[in-house]
């Protein structure tokens, strides 16, 4: 029996699809069509619009749109004024009055005073940040009068200013504390307000200039910000084929051809030191990790140059320090502390007493690094007769058991923080979240005892001093930085900022 | 009927305890320290400690299972640890999305499996073999890889569709439509070999039916034969087909969201299970499962009115 469904049937597909054809790509976020949206495509949403609780890193342009900090930093990380115009510490920097601005407003309508800087501060101490600690020494924090706010601290905190750059320093409006809707309608005096209208929560954020803005205009030069959540790495290269958005991060250097023959701009910035944590100095789980002899022959032991190429791809720089370049700690010449030497690990791994294939190291290993980061370190080890028995971890209890002390080593990826004392406290103190045994060391606390009381030259000494002590006692084993990398489309221009996972909001232009 | 229907919404109530509290108890079980997980790796052992206590995960957990319910029966199913945003809200707001792909990619098969699986029984011969041959490649590709072909091709390639994102049909239907077109192709293809397959196979068995052939003999036209008669007693078994597919398509669209930035259930569900997100999950879960149910009462209904012989069973 014949049909004639056929003849329908091709009429219909062909008006379907002359139909869909014409239903093309206007109707996008305009990126590079000459309105002035600026599109952004990140790699998380925000957390928590509540100041108090604010992550940062790569949550700094949401929170930048909607909030000012009391402090701003340049792209090099040198500290500017904001919110605060004038600062100064008393004679042992417990104490740092700061003068404010008195023609900022919130976009309620409410005046921002000292009482509020100081009330922020406070909540932002007590409160669930990620980098609540960042605010452990402050004392107190209280407003002499309407412009001029005291912050008094337990003890020096040399990397007080840079913090207050970041979320540290965010300023909420008061009357938004504890609202309902705190965590997802922000109520800031930044260049920008929440569009909710055409926001979806933890995918798509749309703002619009805030009316009430006191600042420069350079602050908004956009009419419209959209902000993109890319879970995955696939749809935000193709939003970058597509020209969806002006700026993105890109997550794995291997597309770097594809995006640049889209006509995108890539920019570098090394955030991070990617390598080996040796948590046990003290030797407590693993023997062998107490000696600093079998510590240094793993540093030994492995070929930074080609561990870079092969799992980094080349994008990055070899390092053997844990400190970031622009860190007053860094010294170029500890490069050069470990060069590949597997005769010489073995050589010190005997005269320590070890024979090959008695040394065992147990680490958690991620899906979140390359498996092959895992296999080549396992490999060199190996080489040098030490093994390595990697236990699989789930993305949910990777960094609880590490840094619950489950583990005397792991490879991890660590922030090389933009200032000394940010990557110290991190990692270096025995109450450090990443010294996570929480050995102690006498020369380290002493040194850090400098960095944060001493005089600018006594602290810079001491920072080195620091950096090589760590060298040479091979508290880690660092392999490189990885370049993070960012692009720009043909419209946009940007700068990077040390130390910080996204270019800040104001150093993305318009060309 | 009428009892049929209540005796149904019965067992979906009871599914959906059951599934309420497996959830519960494989979110704890597999969450891992969910404090930590929230705050990263910069954030002291205090801090964790005290976001732990702020979320209440310091209880027992049948005392945050009892909570939870208890909030739940009253129509409150919290806010979402990860982003603050109220459970319903989130889910209201992102099921739209899903919900014009899964329905889009459910009617694309259908329509598609309908016209092959037609085709493939009445022409049989070389028309049945590439219709076979068309709904298994389909089904046979990844739905990731036909979906990154699908932007390459008409979206990087040729500009025709936007390769990432969602406009609302509110906005621009015709925005809607090139937002949607290509993901719901990618959706679609998988399911159309099994309903394909089940049209044919049920299309042929009915084609050899007598009352067929004393319809032909009363010299009814072809087409009111096979689409008015046969096809209406084929399309029971592909629908009940097309009901699994639907229900699975919810959680293949997990995929097809993410790889297309929309922001519908699937990917925040991702994001919500790898964070241990826990009200937002167990809100998706339970969402999820009302609707399977629902999908299913209703697909009973319609297999009631295709075929009276079910009313009556």
């Amino acid at each position: 029996m014949k049909l004639h469904l056929r003849r329908n049937l091709a009429a219909a597909a062909a008006a379907a699809a002359l139909a869909l054809a014409g239903c093309s790509a206007s109707a996008g976020s305009g990126a590079g069509s000459g309105d002035s949206t600026l599109t952004l495509g990140l790699i998380t949403p925000v957390t928590t619009f509540d100041a108090a609780d604010a992550s940062w890193a790569n949550e700094s342009p949401y929170m930048q749109a909607v909030y000012d900090t009391l402090l701003h930093a340049a792209p090099d990380g040198a500290i500017e004024p904001w919110l605060a115009t004038s600062w100064s510490y008393n004679a042992d920097k417990t104490v740092l009055t700061m003068k404010l601005r008195n023609d900022v407003v919130f976009s309620d309508g409410t005046k921002f005073t000292a009482e509020a800087a100081a009330e922020n501060l406070l909540r932002f101490r007590d409160g669930t940040s990620p980098q609540a600690a960042y605010l452990a020494s402050l004392k107190d924090a209280k407003a002499l009068n309407a412009t001029t706010l005291e912050i008094d601290l337990s003890q020096p905190n040399p990397s007080l200013l840079s913090f207050l750059t970041q979320n540290c320093g965010l300023m909420e409006s008061p009357k938004d504390f504890g609202s309902k809707t705190e965590s997802t309608v922000p109520d800031g005096s930044g260049p920008y307000v929440l569009d909710q209208k055409d926001t979806v929560v933890g995918s798509t954020y749309v703002f619009t200039p805030n009316p009430r803005y006191w600042g420069p205009k350079s602050q908004q030069r956009y009419s419209r910000l959209v902000m993109i959540d890319y879970q995955s790495p696939t749809a935000m290269l193709n939003a970058i084929k597509g020209g969806q958005i002006n700026v993105g991060t890109l997550i794995d250097d291997n597309e770097i051809d594809q995006v640049k023959a889209a006509g995108y701009t890539i920019y570098g910035e090394d955030l991070n030191f990617f390598g080996l944590i040796l948590f046990d100095r003290a030797g407590t789980m693993t023997k062998a990790l107490g000696d600093v002899r079998v510590r240094q022959a793993i540093n030994y032991a492995l070929d930074r140059t080609a561990l870079l190429k092969a799992v980094g791809d080349g994008y990055g720089q070899v390092t053997e320090q844990i400190f970031a370049p622009t860190s007053t700690a860094y010294d170029k010449s500890l490069d050069s502390t470990y060069p590949y030497d597997p005769a010489k690990a073995k050589q010190l791994l005997s005269e320590a007493g070890y024979a090959p294939g008695s040394i065992t190291l147990t680490e958690p290993e991620s899906s979140g690094f390359p498996p092959a980061a895992y296999s080549l370190i396992q490999q060199e080890l190996i080489d040098v007769g030490i093994n390595v028995n990697y236990v699989q971890e789930g993305n949910a209890t990777f960094l609880p058991d590490a840094l619950a002390g489950k583990y005397s080593s792991m490879l991890m990826q660590l922030k090389a923080g933009p200032t000394t004392w940010e990557t110290v406290s991190n990692a270096l103190l025995p109450t450090s979240g990443w010294n996570a045994l929480h050995y102690a060391s006498s020369t380290v606390t002493q040194l850090a005892h400098t960095i944060q009381s001493g005089s600018s030259a006594e602290a810079a000494a001491a920072a080195k001093q620091l950096n090589r002590y760590i060298v040479d006692q091979a508290w880690f084993a660092p392999l490189y930085y990885p370049e993070q990398s960012f692009v720009s489309d043909a419209h946009t221009t940007l700068e990077t900022q040390v130390g910080n996972a996204y270019p800040y909001l104001w150093n993305i232009t318009p060309k | 009927m009428l009892l049929f229907i209540v005796r149904r919404l019965l067992s979906g109530i009871a599914m959906i305890l059951a599934i309420a509290v497996l959830g519960y108890m494989l979110l704890y079980v597999g969450g891992g320290n969910i404090a930590r997980n929230l705050l990263g790796p910069d954030a002291t052992a205090a801090t964790v400690a005290q976001k732990a206590h702020e979320l209440g995960l310091d209880r027992p957990l049948i005392v945050q299972f009892g909570d939870w319910a208890g909030h739940a029966l009253r129509g409150d199913f919290g806010s979402s640890w990860f982003t603050g945003q109220p459970v319903t809200t989130a889910i209201m707001t992102r099921l739209s999305v899903t919900l014009s792909l899964v329905l889009g990619a459910t009617l694309v098969t259908a329509v598609v499996s309908t016209v092959l699986g037609v085709l493939a029984a009445t022409r049989r011969g070389w028309v049945d073999r590439l219709c076979q041959f068309l709904s298994v490649l389909g089904s046979a590709v990844p739905g990731f890889l036909v979906a990154l072909g699908l932007v390459l091709a008409f979206a990087i390639g040729t500009h025709w569709f936007e390769p990432t994102g969602y406009v609302q049909f509110s906005s621009s239907p015709a925005g809607w439509l090139s937002s949607i077109t290509l993901p719901v192709i990618a959706l679609s293809l998988g399911g159309i070999a099994a309903v394909t397959q089940q049209i044919r196979g049920a299309m042929i068995d009915a084609l050899r039916q007598d009352y067929v052939r004393t319809l032909r003999s009363r010299g009814l036209p072809a087409r009111s034969v096979i689409l008015r008669h046969v096809l209406r007693n084929a399309a029971g078994p592909a629908l009940s087909v097309l009901a699994v597919h639907f229900a699975g398509l919810l959680g293949g669209a997990v995929v097809i969201e993410q790889m297309f930035a929309l922001p519908g259930v699937g990917e925040v569900a991702v994001t919500a299970t790898q964070e241990g997100d826990i009200p937002l999950v167990m809100g998706l879960v339970l969402a999820t499962a009302i609707l399977v149910i629902m999908l299913n009462l209703v697909v009973d209904l319609v297999q009631g009115w295709l075929n009276p012989k079910m009313r009556l069973s």
